[in-house]
């Protein structure tokens, strides 16, 4: 799809080239016609921005929205996997399925760079491509979502990714990215359930309940919550996001 | 039935459950398993380790999986110890492990990053003109310089590539060589041992350049100046297996279990084994926990606590009863024998300077260096002697500088320790009292400011005529209060009020006399039984005061009474901040290129912030508050400022930039004049027609005007004034709230010129190079993106263990990452290409102090004379600064760089006095490295190309990690103590430890008379060793152990022995309480910053897992009872604030914190959930934005044996606990979510600095 590859390159870093090239997007995108006109429309701040602003300026909110905020970072596993160690394996995994689909990383960019990732899906068949997006869609909506909230115009481009991923993301994916971390700091009661200790059970039974699926997904969920009044989202329940080569 | 066809014969049936329930049957899909099955695949593992700025120096393997970093766990293969001593291991602490995802996180700096506004600037310039002139352009503009300069700290940064910030970082270096001259250019980095290759990068190039390196050890505090002051030494510590050989353990400020982790197990080991532990802490720290017994002590009062464990260890142990290991040990390696001039002052006798061969008629034979040996009696003939090992004897003459009982002529001497039998008179002599001084937060007694005490004396016939002298040891014991020969101001119980007893403690410290009494026995017991294996792990809650000499002396004459320093298991154990960079001497030439030109620039750090961030000009703290009442004549007068100026000017201290006029233009002037440099130096110094920057800090001809950072957090962890750093140096938006002396009238420095206007934005450039978006990247207008230490080649040691080990790339850096090697050399390499346009071959004037260690450190023996004043004569490296002439080849610098210059063939190499020829490995580097090929300076030099390139040639020309030098250094040592040491080393005369050595394994190093400390089968390393068993003096005046500090400032300040001297009154508080009312109650405590548990070590406080175990932002600690008063309940947002500026954090309140303090754990990010301060609309200010650096005049003494100059050995130190603040609960929080422009400036109220 050579949408995602447009959508792609809106999301690198503003450069003469890209400012020169926004009529050629704009023409791209709609010749293809995956997004809805809408989309499409939402989308056109962002080009007339691109090829009308000063380059400077455009480069300085783009290293203040994309390499200075971490809520807003263009690496996909930030929000799965923060700082946890298991963002290494993670990112193997996922340079493996480009691999897998006769691809190796060019540059000195991650694997889960979005740009980088989407350059790929553009590359593959549509119904895979849209798949493929549907996987971190919760991360590409809350990064809309931020972006949308701080009046950035690139908040159209996550807003097109979402729309084009084979499958909304799951409410729960979502809300834990961007809600839970809107807990009222001043509401002690609601403070001090989200802060609560998983009981500790023994006896018969206990093996099922207390490694059943909700309550392992608790305990994790409890261990990744920031602090009160931290502004940073909180990871929802861990989840790779691409763990097999083999899945087609 | 038989139920034959029912029984299944094949099968079992599948059943949910077994085990009564406890196990149960699952039949799910188990391809998951693969995950954990790949989970521990890997492709290799790399060796390397965490270079923050904590002394852990842990060893981790790196798993590496497809090129990309995957986990890392503890390495375990240290070199074994001894039997029956712990190994080390395990190593490495959750911060550490926590570490690793700042590779990939999104807080990394991924490309060069440079304010838009000077790019612009830049490109616009560069289209028509060369670089230099382009960068002269922009910054002689006064618009546009203040165009991005008045921008920092406020976003506004877009990427470059590297080929264009080097272009501008050389031009804007170039320029400034040029126009101002290179000592403008000025680079800081700290703490060298956590990767010293990293560290040399940026040395090499700044020195190259003629730039100046800082120092940090002394501006971060971390320096005991009591340490250089008593031996001479800058730190040298046990390492921590060291603790398992002691009887006794005082933890004295010193949190071990948090901030010396990987150590701590030693210190659970020995505790099993039997050893008892006292902690002394005001707090109920986490070492608390651990303590037998913990004592409470006020905060800032331990010098009176020491006094007093003093007090009863010398009643008990030294007068009741002499325990002869004791005496034998003070008589031997203490100044304690010596003996000391009495003069008669305001009617009272005080103690003045050590009497010297040079006073007595024929100088008793001594003819090399009389002026500077000091005399005892010999108990058996009751002749007066000049025994062996003073500072005389090491410079001048040969084989006499050791501590053989004997004199010159080889005849034994047993020194006299006390008059007491051979007294002519007893007389009363006057010690200063300082515990009478009012403080509205420290407790004080109402005994004079006076205290005359009884002491035996003797009178001597001196050249000056008839005198009266006494022992070390009775005016010491005097200055205890021990009631030995009755007379006034004297105790015989420990229950009377007399400075220092028990019970005078008691009222000082709030700790309960007993307590005292039990420790400080216990303590002397121990050592008794066990010849001085009694141990202090000391810490920086002590060192961090402004009167920190008092607390760290109290505590080392403890240790020294009690025969403990030297001996296994004993001693004084400082680990802060120092990180022993055991291969110093081979890593010196690489990293200050003293292979290319001598002497380096270095300066020290506190007292440049202090001129250049202008803090000077709030400065409220008068002369007159810290004098002693015992001062003997002499100018006293003036401001701080005007000691430090006067210390540069004599040669004591360094100044950068050293004087007003490039100092590439010099050597022409001298020509012009028909002089040699230093001559005409000395000479238009004297006339006027050259100033000293120093005089007038605040003209544009002596500012610094580029800064380079690295390795180090300046701005968001070690700027001391926060606020005046963004205010003077950066010119950018700062929460200062106070006002300077000038509108106030309440000048008072009379050597500084004063400008009514202060300068805002001295710096032209400030680049920092770092891996993380830290604050002080912030503020940066170019920020360099440097590796992580898993993309590096490097080395790192530690004073806890003896261990050299590697950090080594495991990936390549990634995005457009560099290693700091490769960031300075690709540097190097701009500015040799740029350089030509303004520089070529030039000759650089440089002014360096009088150096320790080398002959000129016995400069002015008995007097201090001022030659500005016209008291002497200015002579280069004697009554001044020293003066050198070093060629620069700018063209040639990136050459330069990578190669090893011949100077180490031609001038050989040494390190603290001692010198050793270096021919044989630099041939070996050559074999080792190859050889420069190409056409040029450096054709058929070895190469220093890459960092492992850096690595081998430091490897190879230490003694620490080359045997074959290690004998040549002992050698070199013997020719002045005349004493045979190459043992020590000769068992590994052939070994060699090389870079891939270190990678295969930590190596211990081996033994050097670098070091104090022996590394062997036998002892682990303990500080002082070489010094007690092989009879090394200590690089003192008095070759001893000094416990009586003589120089004039010295005594002038009161401390010539160890007295109490409670925390100074900044004055930071009254001006403000009260003006700025948000409608709160408000409560003046007391601001302590000790190291954090939440941040990896002292800089990285921007870690989330490790936020997300504390309050995920900034705290402050405060007591339940000081909370009730200001009405805080625990995790409000509350605000602390005095004249320096403010801070906004959340409250922790706590039983832990005693009341009176509040405690904010040291550099939490002003990046990291911080919202803005109420009072000063900024960004809620760091733990500095509250503090304001103070000097101390005794730290700026020089030329002086233990008391010269050395970088990061002696200077004035950046003190920061004597400061108060107000503290209180916000009403408003608010995040600043919004443009800069729609903030505003704050619009304070009229505020004073001064009362």
């Amino acid at each position: 799809m050579k949408t995602l590859k447009a959508l792609s390159a809106l999301l690198t870093y503003p450069s003469e080239e890209l400012c020169a090239a926004v009529d050629e997007i704009r023409a791209a995108l709609d010749a293809e016609g995956v997004l809805s006109p809408a989309a499409r429309q939402a989308l056109e701040p962002l080009l007339q921005e691109l090829a009308s602003e000063d380059l400077y300026d455009l480069q300085e909110r783009y290293v203040l929205l994309f390499d200075r905020s971490r809520s807003l970072s263009l690496h996909l596993f930030e929000h799965v996997h923060g700082e946890s160690r298991d963002r290494g394996q993670a990112m193997v995994d996922l340079k493996s399925v480009y691999e897998a689909g006769g691809f190796a990383i060019g540059g000195s960019e991650l694997p889960d760079y979005v740009p980088l990732f989407l350059e790929y899906c553009s590359l593959q068949p549509e119904a895979e491509a849209r798949l493929l997006l549907s996987e971190p869609a919760h991360v590409l909506s809350a990064l809309g979502e931020r972006l949308r909230k701080k009046g950035s115009n690139y908040a159209a481009v996550f807003e097109a990714l979402v729309g084009l991923a084979a499958a909304a993301p799951s409410r729960e994916a979502f809300e834990a990215l961007v809600e839970e971390a809107e807990v009222d700091p001043n509401d002690l009661v609601a403070l001090d359930k989200l802060w609560e200790d998983e009981e500790v059970r023994f006896g018969p039974g206990a093996a099922i309940a207390d490694c059943g699926v909700d309550s392992l997904a608790a305990k994790i969920r409890q261990a990744r919550r920031p602090a009160p009044g931290l502004d940073v989202p909180a990871a929802p329940r861990p989840r790779t996001v691409f763990t097999h080569a083999s899945r087609s | 039935m038989s139920h034959f066809l029912d029984r299944l014969t094949f099968f079992n049936r599948v059943v949910g459950e077994f085990s009564d329930g406890h196990g149960i049957t699952t039949n799910e899909d188990r391809r998951w398993e693969d995950g954990y099955r790949k989970r521990w695949q890997h492709d290799k593992i790399v060796r390397s380790t965490h270079g923050a700025n904590c002394t852990g120096s842990c060893s981790w393997k790196i798993y590496v999986k497809g090129g990309i970093v995957t986990w890392e766990t503890q390495q375990t293969d240290y070199p074994r110890t001894r039997p029956e001593l712990p190994n080390h291991e395990p190593r490495g602490c959750a911060r550490g492990a926590s570490y690793s995802w700042y590779l990939y996180s999104a807080n990394r700096v991924k490309y060069p990053l440079i304010r838009s506004r000077l790019l612009k600037l830049w490109r616009e310039a560069r289209t028509l003109m060369t670089p230099v002139a382009a960068w002269a352009s922009i910054v002689e503009n006064p618009e546009k310089r203040k165009a991005y300069t008045s921008r920092r700290g406020h976003g506004g940064f877009v990427r470059a590539t590297w080929d264009e910030v080097n272009e501008i970082i050389a031009a804007a270096n170039a320029y400034t060589v040029k126009t101002y001259g290179p000592d403008r250019v000025i680079g800081f980095s700290p703490i060298p041992a956590m990767s010293m290759v990293s560290y040399a990068a940026g040395a090499r190039y700044l020195s190259l350049m003629g730039g100046v390196c800082m120092s940090f050890y002394d501006w971060y505090c971390d320096l005991p100046p009591s340490s250089p002051q008593t031996w001479g030494e800058q730190t040298d510590v046990p390492e921590s297996a060291d603790w398992y050989n002691a009887g006794f353990l005082i933890l004295w400020g010193s949190n071990v279990p948090q901030t010396r982790t990987p150590d701590a197990h030693f210190y659970t080991e020995v505790r099993y084994r039997g050893a008892k532990s006292v902690v002394i802490c005001p707090d109920y720290s986490e070492a608390s926990k651990f303590a037998d017994m913990w004592v409470s002590v006020k905060q800032g009062t331990d010098s009176a606590l020491a006094l007093a464990m003093g007090h009863v260890i010398l009643r008990e142990f030294h007068v009741d009863r002499q325990v002869p290991y004791f005496k034998d040990y003070v008589k031997r390696y203490t100044d304690m024998p010596m003996l000391v001039r009495l003069v008669k002052q305001d009617g009272r006798l005080v103690p003045d300077r050590f009497v010297r061969a040079s006073d007595v008629p024929g100088q008793l034979g001594e003819t090399n260096n009389p002026e500077w040996k000091t005399l005892a009696f010999d108990e058996t003939t009751g002749e007066l002697v000049a025994p062996l090992g003073s500072v005389g004897f090491r410079w001048g003459e040969k084989g006499k500088w050791n501590l053989e009982a004997k004199r010159s002529d080889g005849s034994p001497v047993d020194l006299r320790l006390s008059l007491e039998n051979a007294a002519d008179s007893f007389e009363e002599v006057a010690f200063p009292y300082f515990g009478n001084i009012e403080h509205d937060h420290f407790a004080s007694s109402d005994h004079g400011s006076v205290l005359e005490r009884r002491v035996p004396v003797r009178k001597l016939a001196l050249n000056d005529g008839e005198a009266l002298v006494a022992t070390v040891y009775d005016l010491f014991l005097a200055n205890y209060g021990i009631d030995r020969f009755g007379g006034p101001n004297v105790a015989k119980s420990y229950d009377e009020d007399v400075p220092y007893t028990p019970a005078w403690a008691e009222k000082i410290t709030g700790v309960p006399r007993d307590q005292i009494i039990t420790v400080a026995r216990e303590f002397a017991r121990n050592a008794e039984k066990t010849n001085g294996r009694s141990m202090v792990i000391i810490g920086a809650a002590m060192n961090h005061w402004y009167h920190v000499d008092m607390n760290y002396r109290g505590v080392i004459n403890m240790l020294v009474m009690c025969g403990c320093v030297g001996q296994s298991g004993g001693g004084w154990s400082h680990y802060v901040g120092q990180e022993k960079l055991r291969p110093q001497s081979g890593w010196a030439p690489l990293a200050f290129a003293l292979d290319w030109g001598r002497p380096p620039r270095q300066q020290n750090s506190t007292s440049f912030w202090y001129a250049h961030t202008d803090q000077w000009r709030y400065e409220t703290l008068d002369v007159k508050e810290i004098l002693s009442p015992t001062a003997p004549a002499g100018p006293w007068d003036g401001a701080i400022i005007d000691y430090n100026i006067r210390a540069e000017r004599m040669g004591w201290l360094p100044s950068a930039p050293q004087l007003k006029e490039n100092p590439l233009t010099i050597a022409k002037r001298a020509e012009a004049a028909g002089l040699e440099p230093k001559d005409y130096v000395a000479k238009a110094l004297k006339s006027g027609e050259l100033t000293l920057s120093c005089e007038d800090p605040d003209d544009p001809k002596n500012w610094p005007r580029n800064l380079f950072v690295w390795r180090s957090n300046l701005l968001g962890s070690s700027g001391k004034g926060h606020e005046y750093f963004l205010k003077h140096l950066l010119g950018t938006s700062h929460g200062v709230l106070g006002k300077d002396l000038g509108p106030e009238g309440k000048r008072k420095a009379k050597e500084v010129v004063w400008h009514d206007e202060a300068p805002q934005g001295k710096l032209d450039l400030l680049v920092t190079l770092d891996f993380r978006m830290s604050t002080t990247c912030v503020y940066s207008d170019i920020v360099l993106p440097t590796a992580t230490w898993y993309e590096k080649d490097d080395l790192n040691t530690s004073d806890m263990h003896p261990f050299i080990h590697p950090l080594t790339a495991a990936v390549d850096p990634v995005w457009e990452s560099r290693t700091d090697w490769e960031i300075y050399k690709g540097l190097a390499k701009a500015f040799s290409e740029v350089a030509p346009e303004v520089l070529g071959l030039e000759k650089d004037v440089v002014l360096t102090p009088i150096m320790h260690d080398t002959p000129a450190e016995i400069a002015q023996a008995l007097d201090v004379k001022d030659w500005k004043k016209g008291e002497v004569e200015p002579i280069p490296g004697k009554t001044m600064p020293q003066v050198t002439v070093v060629e620069r080849d700018y063209p040639n610098l990136y050459k330069r760089f990578t190669s090893l210059g011949p100077l180490m063939e031609k001038a050989g190499n040494g390190g603290k006095g001692m010198a050793w020829d270096t021919k044989h490995e630099v041939e070996l580097l050559k074999a080792l490295n190859g050889v420069v090929t190409e056409e040029g300076p450096t054709k058929g030099l070895a190469k220093i190309e890459t960092a492992i390139d850096a690595c081998e040639t430091l490897l190879m020309l230490a003694p620490e990690t080359n045997g074959e030098v290690a004998v040549k250094a002992w050698e070199a040592l013997s020719k002045a103590t005349g004493r045979e040491h190459a043992h020590l080393a000769l068992p590994k005369e052939d070994e060699k430890i090389r870079f891939r050595d270190v990678v295969s394994q930590p190596r211990k190093i081996i033994s050097s008379p670098i070091w104090s400390g022996l590394e062997s089968e036998k002892v682990c390393y303990n500080a002082g060793y070489t010094n007690v068993h092989e009879l090394i003096p200590w690089r003192t005046l008095t070759g001893r152990q000094q416990l009586y500090q003589d120089h004039l400032w010295m005594r002038a300040f009161g401390e010539g022995f160890c007295v109490y001297r409670p925390p100074v009154d900044l004055k930071t508080v009254k001006p403000i309480q009260g003006k700025v009312p948000n409608g709160e109650k408000e409560v003046v405590l007391n601001f302590i910053t000790p190291h954090q548990k939440w941040g990896i070590h002292s800089t990285y406080s921007d870690n989330l897992l490790m936020l997300t175990l504390n309050r995920g932002g900034p705290v402050v600690w405060i007591s339940e009872n000081d909370a009730r008063k200001a009405g805080i309940a625990d995790n409000d947002w509350i605000e602390l604030y005095n004249v320096n500026g403010a801070i906004a954090a959340r409250a922790v309140v706590s039983q832990r914190v005693k009341d009176g303090m509040c405690l904010m754990y040291h550099a939490q990010e002003k990046i990291v959930n911080t919202p803005g301060s109420e009072i000063t609309r900024q960004r809620g200010g760091i733990h500095n934005s509250v503090t304001r650096a103070v000097l101390k005049p005794t730290h700026m003494i020089g030329g002086y044996a233990q008391q010269s100059y050395g970088f990061n050995y002696y200077g004035t130190v950046g003190c920061n606990r004597d400061e108060f603040v107000i503290v209180r609960k916000m009403t408003k929080v608010d995040w600043l979510e919004r443009p800069f422009e729609e903030r505003g400036r704050a619009t304070g109220p009229a505020l004073q600095a001064a009362e």
